[in-house]
């Protein structure tokens, strides 16, 4: 009767099939995160089993709480965002707007701190941070974070200030607004999607970092991608644990996208499909 | 709302150059206070650079501009107390109609009520105070064009800046609009400085009009005189619809000689020349003695109708009222009155006579 029912339902199939590569794992983790570890460890694989929240008290409450951990990446991240932003707008907005000399090549490097394998940095990052005293130090990580979470959400933002029309801003200039405040009243609301991804990104990227982390932090700034780390040991790996740990290190990643998801999806297409307003 | 401030102009010298090429070479202007002045020419010819000049959007190069005698040639936009309408309007779509049209006041620190109140005098003078809780996506453009408007007209500025504000309404709207612009700006009598390329709006709209060429100015005068006596032949055929006739011909004494047939024109010349003579399409007569010519079509367009000629290799455009009097293939003989006819320079595009 509907020749686009089988279509309909291949499709679901494939995009079913493909959801599910994305959500088996995290699943799973879900699952391990209330078995006890003996359940874990269980062949073949228990799908029933008692569920005890007992791993959740121990990464909460236990000796090895994961919570002064959470509360260090909280620090890093938002301070690694606040900074970004507070720099990367108005820097974007010169790079799309401004005519000044150089600004090819400062375009340029912008993109090309990209290209650079983080890898390949930590050992400069470990001797500077090491003179200046900045290891085990939130200023420190965040610094370190600074380096590549300005140049991506400079990079990202551009295409929001280059995809608004001049005339909107001469409009700005010739109503009495000056530079600035044409920036602030005009300029900015109209990027709120743009700024809200960007800020959505870069938080990501400093919450789930753990590479600059172990090797920088320490005792004392020890974001919780590291702390889940402790739970793997030479002796054994207490999966049920880090599977809860790993649970609540998730928590504020989901709210955080699922706050901003319409933002993030219109932002998306907004970048994707340039507009008009260009001369 | 009349404003007190004077809102003279003047552009001296003025030369604009993108790199390499120049856009404008030497502009000299003077707008009068209170004169609706139209900068009227094709596209790419600097009549907007020049616009955007007065604005303090683009610096100059060389040269200088004055308002009210005091030079502000690198003055900010905003310290020239000018408002203007940009071609897309330029709306801030995240803030309402009465937001839009308040903004410029706001930006000066004006009190609340006092911008209540000159936001809803502005949009009344334009029609759209019920409009004023909207965004400007919620409009027509129409109804965009009229926010554009109210938001130059509410700060009460020394100068207004038009740019070709019509050209993205329908045909209807856009001559409506035109008479409501024309009346809105003599009851205001603010300076007003409008861009065109349509000569129609030109000669409809201005006190006076000046006509861009390939970045230069070739004519400032009133519609009528740029009607009536171009300066330049390139004036003469971009003015005037169907364009005026621009044909080869020698001019001798008092007669203009077209395809071998002397035609007498009012001036004479000392010695013969090589001339371009110019005759509007419903100036040129059909009859029994003249240039011959041969009809290649006919168009009729109701109370007038355009008959395309053909006379010695050269087309001519004739426009009659009425019916057409003549069929296809029909051959004719064209003439003139003598004060009809315009004779420019061959080499220069001067006007001669």
């Amino acid at each position: 009767m509907n020749r686009r029912l089988p279509r309909a339902v291949a499709l679901y199939a494939v995009a079913g099939l493909l959801v599910s590569v994305w959500a088996f794992p995290v699943l799973w983790a879900l699952l391990t995160s209330f078995k006890t570890e003996r359940d874990v460890l269980a062949y073949p694989p228990l799908l029933v089993f008692t569920p005890t929240l007992a791993n959740y008290r121990d990464v909460l409450w236990g000796p090895a709480s994961i919570l002064p951990n959470l509360w260090s990446s909280m620090v890093v991240s938002v301070g690694a965002t606040v900074l970004t932003m507070l720099f990367a707008v108005p820097a974007a907005y010169a790079l799309a707007r401004l005519r000044y000399p150089g600004k090819r090549a400062s375009g340029f490097y912008v993109l090309a701190t990209q290209m650079l394998p983080p890898v390949g940095l930590i050992i400069p990052y470990y001797l500077v941070l090491q003179r200046v005293g900045g290891l085990d130090t939130y200023s420190g990580l965040v610094a370190i974070y600074l380096t590549f979470s300005l140049p991506f959400a400079i990079w990202l933002m551009v295409s929001y200030f280059e995809d608004l029309p001049y005339e909107m801003e001469e409009a700005a200039l010739l109503d009495r607004a000056g530079r600035l405040r044409a920036l602030w009243y005009v300029i900015l609301p109209q990027v709120r999607g743009g700024i809200a991804v960007t800020t959505v990104f870069v938080f990501l990227n400093a919450w789930n970092e753990f590479m600059f982390a172990v090797v920088l932090g320490g005792n004392k700034v020890r974001p919780v991608t590291v702390a889940m780390f402790n739970f793997i040991s030479v002796e054994q790996t207490q999966w049920a644990r880090l599977a809860a740990g790993a649970m609540v290190a998730m928590a504020p990643v989901i709210i955080v996208g699922l706050l901003a998801q319409r933002h993030i999806v219109k932002g998306l297409t907004v970048g994707a499909v340039k507009g008009g307003g260009r001369r | 709302m009349n404003s007190k401030k004077q809102g003279n102009v003047r552009l001296s010298g003025v030369v604009k150059r993108h790199g390499e090429t120049t856009v404008l070479h030497g502009v000299d202007l003077e707008i009068r206070a209170g004169e609706f002045f139209v900068l009227l020419g094709p596209s790419g010819s600097g009549k907007t650079t020049t616009l955007r000049i007065l604005a303090g959007l683009e610096q100059v190069s060389e040269g200088q501009v004055l308002m009210d005698d005091v030079d502000v040639t690198g003055a900010e936009p905003g310290e020239r107390d000018v408002a203007m309408v940009f071609q897309s309007y330029a709306l801030y779509p995240h803030m309402t109609v009465a937001e839009n049209i308040g903004f410029p006041l706001k930006m000066v620190g004006t009190p609340r009520e006092q911008i209540d109140k000159a936001v809803q005098d502005a949009a009344a003078r334009v029609s759209i105070g019920h409009l004023l809780a909207r965004r400007p996506g919620q409009l027509s453009g129409g109804q965009q064009q009229r926010v554009a408007l109210a938001r130059a007209i509410v700060r009460q500025p020394k100068l207004f800046l038009l740019d070709e504000p019509l050209s993205n309404l329908d045909a209807k709207l856009r001559l409506e609009t035109r008479l409501e612009l024309k009346q809105l700006q003599r009851s205001l009598g603010v300076t007003t400085v409008y861009v065109t390329h349509d000569q129609e709006e030109a000669m409809t709209l201005a006190d006076r009009v000046a006509v861009f060429m390939d970045g230069r100015i070739v004519q400032i005068a009133t519609p009528r005189d740029i009607y009536s006596r171009p300066a330049q032949v390139s004036v003469a055929g971009f003015i005037g619809t169907p364009p005026m006739n621009l044909v080869p011909a020698s001019w001798q004494g008092d007669t203009v000689v077209l395809d071998g047939v002397a035609h007498p024109v009012g001036a004479t010349t000392a010695q013969a020349r090589d001339v371009v003579l110019g005759v509007r399409p419903g100036e040129l007569r059909a009859g029994q003695s003249g240039t011959p010519a041969r009809v290649e079509y006919v168009e009729e367009l109701g109370d007038h109708c355009i008959v395309d000629l053909k006379a010695g290799g050269q087309r001519m455009k004739l426009k009659a009222d009425g019916a057409a009097r003549l069929g296809e293939g029909a051959t004719t003989s064209l003439s003139f009155s003598p004060n009809a006819a315009h004779i420019f320079d061959r080499a220069s595009g001067e006007r001669l006579n």
